[in-house]
């Protein structure tokens, strides 16, 4: 075997192929798993089946280790039917992911186990399986038990224990994924390595790209039991075929742009020249840059302008956030008082609550609930409690009129004990801003808070976001939209009575850009490319 | 820690009372000739000497090792495959069958025994059944079958638990490793279950081995006191014949052989483990 292995590549006879998935659909539980899988693995090739963890590429694996076998569909092996062959009839082998060593057997033993079935002469096994331990540099640890070794070197066994029975592909079940971050990287190292050295085909699963694209010649690209996309590392990474294999791989900005013509893309209200071309004249495209590479010039150098947001040390570069446009944003006004909690001395107890906003909707949300008095009370931020143990105490009634119209509605809040505080339910138009060109629709109310709750707040941007109820959602999809950012100008420590701006604002267009210097959050910036770093895709059909 | 030490102390005082003492008792009076008080002891080895000069009584005890051996080995055998079964079953069934598995012992041992009677005697279920394909009837009552029955029925529910924990214990990975490496179903089992569920083997023959080679009541009522097991004649010696010297001695030397007996599978056990490892 291993004299043809060492030919070079230019000599090599055109590339075979092995294996041929026709067609694979699995199902469990009347969910499809797996959504016709059509897919070709050539000789001596490292395959990598990509994508995040219920995508279906461990079950592909398994159908083609025969442990499972698919609803429909073929899989040819060197131009043989063994879509309903039992594993122990099959030419591969499986290094398992949590490498299923036999507990009851030492690591010659283990590695041993294949040939003892095939009752090899004794003399043989000891030749094969010490040659085997040598390859995996476990040459002294034959007698050793299998829990007395490490998870790097229990992997290094349960790859010997495959190898050893010469099998044409090697199937790979996230092998790396117990091991700590330093060992990973030189497993995959080695496994390359015994890959080239013994030269068979490896079929490797994992959901991490970085993994992929060291050890790979061809990965495939899986998501929700489909492929992606299947090429070369290179491939998948300079010419992602949409925005989810973009995303997948590598870090990515991706911004919606229109084709305007062959070789000519329009982003940011701006053209910009790329090196695509074949997309329908003004058709919706995702354009795909690559954070290394961006470039930070001065604004005017720049093919766009923003504001550094962010930079993060990453050890060989900083991972700078630039903002060039805006998210959506709305503007509350926030009134505070000096009211004091009311205090009720006979009963032992204090409580307090404040006016608030809400608009015909939410009356009408009220009217139609089981339960409007929780509403209320989250609104009017009421609450009663202890003042010697400062434990809270349940309100127990609550007073109120709900109307549509606009006006102020007075509401009465009760405990038990018969402690009362009477707020303003004030009812007027909603406060709401739609914003067309980010496909976003924010939303928040006017609130009014005294002093002392807003020096106590541990999480004043949260809890700003909750006063005044800011809520953002996508136009299309109606998904709620994270709000980023909460801006005010008061000092919470020492806020006055009177009334300030509260601003809250979704995420704007941000790009992510590598570089090797610092630069200075805040700083107006300008950001430059060259037309061959866009890559353009078309929008996935949903 | 402490405090919780000094909760012990009523149950040490129990044990030493209850347990501890009667033990003492026991060899005490296989150590001393008949009919003396505490006051006029004799010592004397007579007990012993009479138990292996008589051969009946070695006979008995022969008969009582071989019968439980049979017993054992029959639970093994009948009950592996129910505990392989059960292992690989999905969780609610598991549950279901253990449940079916230990039913029968919620019922006194008595009770059971006795429905024995009534299917195997002469005109019993068994016989009628035959009697109307014309065959039988055949003798089954006061037979060493009917004994070596009695006794599987009611012990093996201990050997089946015992191998149904070791295997749910196993990783079902390692049957697929198994196949994957090539052997066929019956190789993975030679090779890989059945050496993984070795524990649970000798913990159930250990279970069940212990109380037939003791056993006296099954025998009592299926053996109709004509097949005598060393348990019957110890009851004899202590209820009938009223010689608790004698009956002392042949229970002493009982519990040395079952203390040898267990003594050998843990070394058993314990070599098995050791070469995993050392190997």
């Amino acid at each position: 075997m291993s004299s043809e292995l060492n030919i070079p590549n230019e000599n090599r006879p055109a590339p075979k192929k092995l294996i041929q998935f026709r067609n694979i659909v699995k199902k469990f539980d009347g969910q499809l798993v797996l959504r016709g899988i059509n897919l070709d693995i050539y000789e001596n090739e490292f395959v990598t089946l990509l994508g995040p963890s219920g995508c279906g590429k461990t079950t592909l694996l398994r159908i083609l280790g025969g442990f499972l076998a698919p609803d429909e569909g073929e899989v040819i092996f060197d131009g043989e039917d063994i879509t309903y062959l039992p594993p122990y009839k099959r030419d591969l082998n499986t290094v398992f992911q949590k490498y299923a060593l036999f507990p009851h057997m030492n690591v010659f033993d283990n590695v041993a186990f294949g040939l003892k079935i095939k009752k090899e002469p004794k003399d043989i096994i000891y030749q094969k399986v010490t040659r085997m331990l040598k390859l995996v540099g476990l040459e002294d640890f034959g007698k050793r038990a299998v829990h007395e070794m490490s998870g790097g070197q229990q992997q290094r066994v349960a790859i010997a224990r495959a190898l050893v029975n010469e099998p044409k592909v090697l199937l790979l079940d996230e092998p790396l994924g117990a091991l700590d971050a330093k060992l990973r990287k030189g497993m995959q190292r080695e496994l390359k390595k015994i890959q080239k050295e013994v030269g068979i085909t490896f079929i490797f699963v994992t959901h991490d790209q970085e993994e992929a694209l060291t050890m790979s010649d061809k990965i495939v690209i899986m998501k929700d039991g489909n492929i992606q996309q299947i090429g070369s590392p290179t491939d998948i990474y300079n010419e992602p075929v949409n925005r989810y294999v973009a995303n997948f791989i590598g870090e990515s900005n991706i911004v919606d742009g229109v084709m305007i013509k062959d070789y000519k893309v329009m982003f940011e209200d701006r053209q910009f020249d790329c090196v695509d071309a074949g997309f329908g004249t003004n058709e919706k495209v995702d354009v795909v840059i690559r954070p290394e590479d961006l470039d930070i010039v001065p604004v005017k150098q720049g093919k766009l302008r923003g504001i550094v947001r962010s930079t993060l040390f990453k050890g060989v570069h900083y991972e700078t956030v630039v903002e060039t446009k805006a998210g959506t944003s709305i503007t509350v006004e926030m009134i505070v008082s000096e009211d004091k909690p009311v205090v009720n001395a006979a009963a032992g107890e204090m409580m307090s609550a404040n006016d608030f906003y809400v608009d015909a909707d939410d009356v009408a949300q009220m009217l139609e609930s089981v339960n409007p008095d929780a509403f209320i009370i989250d609104r009017a931020d009421a609450q009663a409690w202890d003042p010697e143990s400062d434990e809270r105490i349940s309100i127990s009634r609550l007073d109120y009129t709900l109307s549509k119209e606009n006006g102020r509605y007075p509401v009465t809040f009760f405990t038990a004990a018969g402690t009362s505080v009477t707020v303003d339910m004030i009812v007027q138009e909603p406060n709401r801003f739609v914003a067309e060109e980010h496909g976003e629709e924010i939303y928040a109310v006017n609130f009014f808070k005294k002093a002392d709750e807003i020096a106590e707040s541990i999480a004043l941007e949260t809890d700003l976001k909750i006063w005044a109820n800011a809520q953002a959602f996508d136009l299309e999809d109606g998904n709620p939209v994270e709000i980023v950012d909460v801006e005010y100008n008061f000092d919470p420590e020492k806020v006055t009575p009177g009334t300030y701006p509260v601003t809250f604002k979704t995420r704007g267009y941000e790009y992510r850009v590598d570089t090797t210097k610092e630069t200075e959050v805040g700083a107006v910036v300008g950001l430059t490319f060259d037309p061959e770093d866009l890559h353009i895709m078309e929008k996935d059909r949903v | 820690m402490k405090q919780f030490r000094r909760m012990t102390y009523p149950y040490i005082v129990w044990a030493l009372i209850l347990i501890v003492a009667p033990l003492l008792l026991i060899v005490l009076y296989a150590f001393t000739t008949k009919g003396n008080d505490v006051v006029t002891t004799k010592f004397t080895f007579d007990n012993f000497v009479r138990f292996f000069s008589d051969t009946l009584f070695l006979k008995v005890l022969i008969r009582s090792l071989r019968v439980a051996a049979i017993t054992t080995l029959a639970c093994l055998l009948l009950g592996y495959y129910p505990a392989y079964y059960i292992a690989r079953c999905s969780e609610t069934f598991k549950m279901k069958w253990v449940l079916i598995i230990t039913f029968p012992t919620w019922i006194n041992l008595l009770v059971r025994t006795y429905a024995w009677i009534g299917i195997l005697q002469d005109d019993g279920i068994i016989n009628t059944m035959l009697g109307w394909i014309g065959l039988g009837p055949f003798k089954m009552m006061y037979t060493e079958f009917a004994v070596i029955l009695g006794m599987i029925y009611n012990f093996i529910p201990f050997m089946i638990l015992q191998i149904y924990t070791s295997l749910t214990k196993m990783d079902m990975s390692l049957l697929e490793a198994s196949s994957d490496l090539g052997a066929d179903k019956f190789q993975s089992f030679l090779r890989v279950t059945l050496p993984l569920s070795l524990p649970g083997i000798i913990s159930g023959i250990t279970l069940v081995f212990l109380p037939a080679v003791s056993s006296f009541c099954i025998p009592n009522m299926l053996g109709g006191g004509q097949y005598m097991l060393v348990g019957n004649v110890i009851e004899q010696y202590f209820l009938s014949s009223g010689d608790w010297n004698f009956g002392s001695a042949i229970s002493m030397i009982m519990a040395v052989i079952i203390i040898l007996s267990m003594y050998i599978t843990k070394k058993v056990d314990v070599t098995e483990k050791g070469e995993a490892k050392r190997a």
